[in-house]
Parts: structure tokens; sequence; C-alpha cells
């Protein structure tokens, strides 16, 4: 589903972010990506999503070359790839339900599919009961599983996330883990970028680790 | 691979009710973006009222223009000469004169004045009749006024004319009346080209307001666009409600310019009026009529869509996520 080949990332400034990744991810597998900060972890989720195009080597999705996705077609590729983040980047002038329902208004969606779609989500993150309620009346925990739900109510076969625990204690992070392990468990392919590593290694996932820019260990599957 | 990234090409366009919830989407944008404005009143009606005031004056102009043009119709545009005639001249002969120039074919109408009727007019439209008391004799000759044919317009051809009458023995001089037309004619010209630099300049000064408006609602909603470009908006999605902004603003800024035309329009009415009754005839402004009211709107309508665009043109695909 997820396929680097020979990826590198170079910046302007010659600072170079990845040099010569090489790993893939099958469809319906959910993996971590591990390393410590500035380890190339976001600049290669970044590079999935198309935020940032590869120096050189070739990323696809799905099939697909995302070097041969032209400027003006990005935002219809990102449809298809969910995104969560670690400060969750809501938007604290609207409601959970208006914030959750932006993907769908994007894509062009009936108001009234939009309704149901939102509280399908919504309920998947067990926060259906405060749809009508602003992102700042929420727990750091809950504004997370808003976030969630607005990364997969376009029901993306991809789901990316940035540090998703990074601001949550051990409790709250193992029940935002779960609702992963829920989605990848209905076929999404999972990608989870956490330096976290007492929270994954119990859940006996793949793990990728990067160390300065390269792949340490689990390029290989299994 | 139905729900794999391959499938990215589904736009909204080959949805079969893509149209319709275009519609339906253009409709919440354009209502959220009014809520917004409403939301900050005070900003919105200041800035509705600079650019309204900008736009004040090219189109007073133009009203002015369009009356005066107005009056050059009236004027019906005949260059007109006043033949003096010998003191002493009998008023019969004068009126037999008059008639003799009305035969000439140049000649429109040719209108005798009696001297002592002319003093009488002169009497009860001037002040100064305890000075003519004094006066021995009615110091006016009698007069002839002569009006060409409209097609005789040029000036060589009605100064021949002219010199062709001044030598007819019961005239003693002629004044020619073609300055006037010309001149109005001339200002009218001159206050046309005026309105169209003014117009210019202050519709650019437009755009430059309003895009700077529209570039620090940009800034204030950067956070929002980037959310939007993430989950997959497209540019002309990210640029709506900014454009809807620039429209609606533009809008209201017309609306603000109609009003303060009509006042000032009121406010100049009555010393027009009395101005040009000093002038021997009776003129008011009009005001803004139907079409230009509407070509008020539609222009600050577009204004403020083009300023709209450029400022989003310029300041929106800078904001990418990062």
């Amino acid at each position: 589903m997820i396929k680097f080949e020979h990826v590198k990332k170079h910046y302007s400034d010659g600072y170079k972010a990845l040099h010569d990744i090489s790993f893939s991810l099958n469809r319906g597998e959910m993996a971590f990506l591990t390393g410590h900060s500035g380890a190339g972890k976001s600049t290669l989720l970044k590079l999935i999503m198309l935020m940032e195009r590869v120096s050189e080597g070739t990323v696809s999705v799905g099939g697909q070359n995302l070097s041969n996705i032209p400027r003006r077609q990005i935002p219809y590729f990102r449809r298809h790839v969910g995104v969560v983040f670690q400060n969750h980047r809501l938007l604290f002038d609207r409601t959970i339900f208006d914030n959750v329902a932006l993907p769908l208004e994007i894509s062009g969606m009936a108001q009234r599919d939009i309704g149901k779609r939102v509280r399908a989500a919504l309920d998947k993150v067990g926060l259906l009961s405060k749809e009508k309620l602003s992102p700042i009346q929420l727990s750091g925990g809950e504004q997370q599983r808003v976030g969630i739900a607005r990364a997969v109510v376009n029901k993306p076969p991809v789901l990316l996330a940035d540090e998703p625990t990074g601001n949550l204690d051990p409790e709250l992070s193992a029940e935002i883990m779960k609702l992963f392990m829920q989605f990848n468990q209905v076929g999404v392919t999972v990608l989870i970028a956490s330096h976290d590593l007492a929270l994954i290694h119990p859940l006996h996932y793949r793990v990728i680790e990067l160390a300065q820019g390269s792949i340490k260990s689990g390029a290989q599957h299994g | 691979m139905a729900d794999s990234p391959k499938s990215s090409g589904a736009k909204p366009t080959e949805n079969k009710n893509a149209f319709k919830h275009y519609l339906e989407h253009h409709q919440k944008v354009a209502k959220s973006t009014l809520i917004q404005l409403s939301q900050h009143a005070l900003t919105t009606s200041f800035t509705c009222f600079v650019i309204g005031i900008a736009l004040v004056l090219p189109v007073l102009l133009s009203v002015l223009l369009a009356n005066l043009e107005d009056i050059n119709k009236n004027w019906d545009g005949s260059p007109q000469i006043t033949l003096l005639l010998k003191k002493g001249l009998p008023s019969l002969d004068a009126g037999v004169l008059a008639g003799k120039i009305l035969e000439k074919q140049s000649v429109n109408s040719s209108l005798f004045i009696d001297n002592e009727q002319a003093l009488a007019d002169f009497k009860t439209r001037f002040e100064f009749t305890d000075a003519i008391e004094f006066l021995d004799e009615n110091p006016l000759p009698h007069a002839i006024i002569v009006r060409l044919n409209p097609e005789i317009s040029s000036l060589s051809a009605i100064e021949q004319l002219r010199d062709s009458l001044v030598t007819l023995p019961e005239v003693d001089s002629a004044i020619l009346d073609a300055a006037w037309v010309q001149r109005l004619q001339s200002i009218t010209r001159l206050v046309e080209r005026a309105v169209w630099i003014i117009a210019t300049m202050l519709s650019l000064t437009v755009v430059l307001v309003l895009g700077n408006t529209i570039r620090l609602a940009i800034e204030n909603r950067k956070e929002e666009i980037i959310v939007v470009k993430l989950v997959g908006g497209t540019d002309p999605f990210v640029r709506r409600p900014f454009l809807y902004m620039g429209v609606f603003l533009g809008l209201g800024a017309s609306i603000v310019a109609w009003c303060l035309i009509q006042w000032v329009i009121y406010i100049l009415n009555e010393p027009i009026q009395a101005l040009s009754l000093s002038y021997q005839f009776e003129f008011s402004l009009s005001g803004l009529t139907f079409l230009s009211t509407l070509f008020l709107l539609i222009f600050g309508l577009s204004l403020g869509w083009l300023s709209a665009w450029l400022a989003v043109r310029r300041h929106l695909d800078e904001i990418e996520p990062s």
C-alpha cells in the first residue's frame, strides 16, 4: 500500500533528512515508526501525504507514484489519506461536528449524508454526545479523538499519525492506540510515528526504527 | 482498488448531484462569510465607509458630467448672434429687418427685441433700477437675436455670417454667442477626462485597501487554511470565503457610496438652482438613475471581487502546510 524505494530527502540548506529509505507496508498492515526526534519520522510522513516531495527515489501509495501527482491534484490525493497530528490541529472557531465534517464538505458531499457520516465517526471515538461543543471545552484526550474522527470520516484507506499520544498520559495514550487498532482491523493501513517505546512494544506490531535519516531496523516484514 | 488513492480523480464534478452540492456549498460559504462580517460589524462598516467614500468622488463627478451634458443638449446647440441696431432706428424698420434676416438660409429664427421692452425686462430682472431712473433716455438700442441653423457648427462659417450682417446699414454691431456653448463643451470634455483619471486612481485605492483587508483576513485564518489544505481542500475551495468577503465588502461600499451621493446631490441642489437662475435658466441636479445605481452596485461588487482575487492569489498560495 505504501512503498518507499531508495528515498532521499535533502533540504536546500544542505540538511539531509532522509537517505536511502526503502520499505513497504502491505494493504491492511499496521506499523509504528520510531526513533529519536530528528531521526526523520515526520519527514517520512510528510512525503506520504505530499507535504514534501522526495529529492530522489520514489514513494508510491496504492500503486501510484507520488512524484507523478501534479500540484493541482494533491488535494484529491489527500482525501484518501487520513492524518492525525500531535497537536490535533482542530479549529477552535467551530463545533466538534463542524470540525469532523470539514473533509466531507471539501469533497462536496450532500449535507444530509454529512450528518450521518460525522455522527458515525464521532460514535466510533465515543464523542457522539459532544458534537455541539467547541473543541476548547474538551480534554486533551478528547480533542485527539476528535482529530482521529476527522481523519477517518472520509473512510480513507490509509491512516497516518504523527506522535498522536505525544501530549497524553499513558492511560489515555493506550485508549488512542486501541482506536487505531480498531481501524486497522477493518482494513485500514495504519502508520504511526511515535517515540513512546513503552507504549508500542507490548502491542506486537511491526516497528520501523529510524536513526539519523536511515532505517535501523524493521525494513523487512515480520 | 475502489478505495485506493488511485481513484483520487474522484472530483466533485463526477458526482451525479455535484452541481447541486456545489451550489449548496456556495450558499453555505456566503452565509458564513456574512455572519463573520457581521460579527466584526465595526471593522466591516469602517472598511465599507472607507471604500464607499473612495467610490463617491468618481461617481459624483460622472453624475455632474451627465448633468452637464444634459445642459448641452437642452441648449439646442445652435449658436446665436445678437445684432445691436443703430440708435434712433424706428421699431417698424427694425421689425422689417428681422423679417429680411429670417429669409437667409442659414438662419433658424430671428427675434426682434424692442428697446422699451428690453428696458422693462432689465428693470424686473436686476436690482439697480434706481440708477436707470436717473437716465434721461433709454440707453438700450433695438436688438435682433438671430439663431443659426444647428448644422452650422464651424466657427468660421458663423463669423462669416456675422460679418455679412454687420455690414447692413441698420446694424451697429453684432455679438457672437457661440463662445459660451463652445466653452461649455470644452469644460465638459475636461471634466470627462478628469473623471476618468480620478476614477482610475480611486479604483486602484479601493483595490489596495480591500486587498489589504483580505490579506489580514487570510493571516487571521492561516491555521484554518492549513487544515483545509491538509484534509484535501482545493485552491478554489480555500479561496472561496475570501472572494465572497471581497464581494460583500464591495457591495456594502457601493451602498454606502449610493447613500452619500444622494445626500451630496440633495445638499448641492439648492445652491445650484440659485446659481442657474442667476444665469436665467432653470436647472436642477438629477440624482442617480436606476441604471447608474445598478452600475454602481455592480462596479463595487466587481472591484471587491477583483481585489480579493488579487490578494488571494498573492497570499493564499504561499500558505502551505509544513
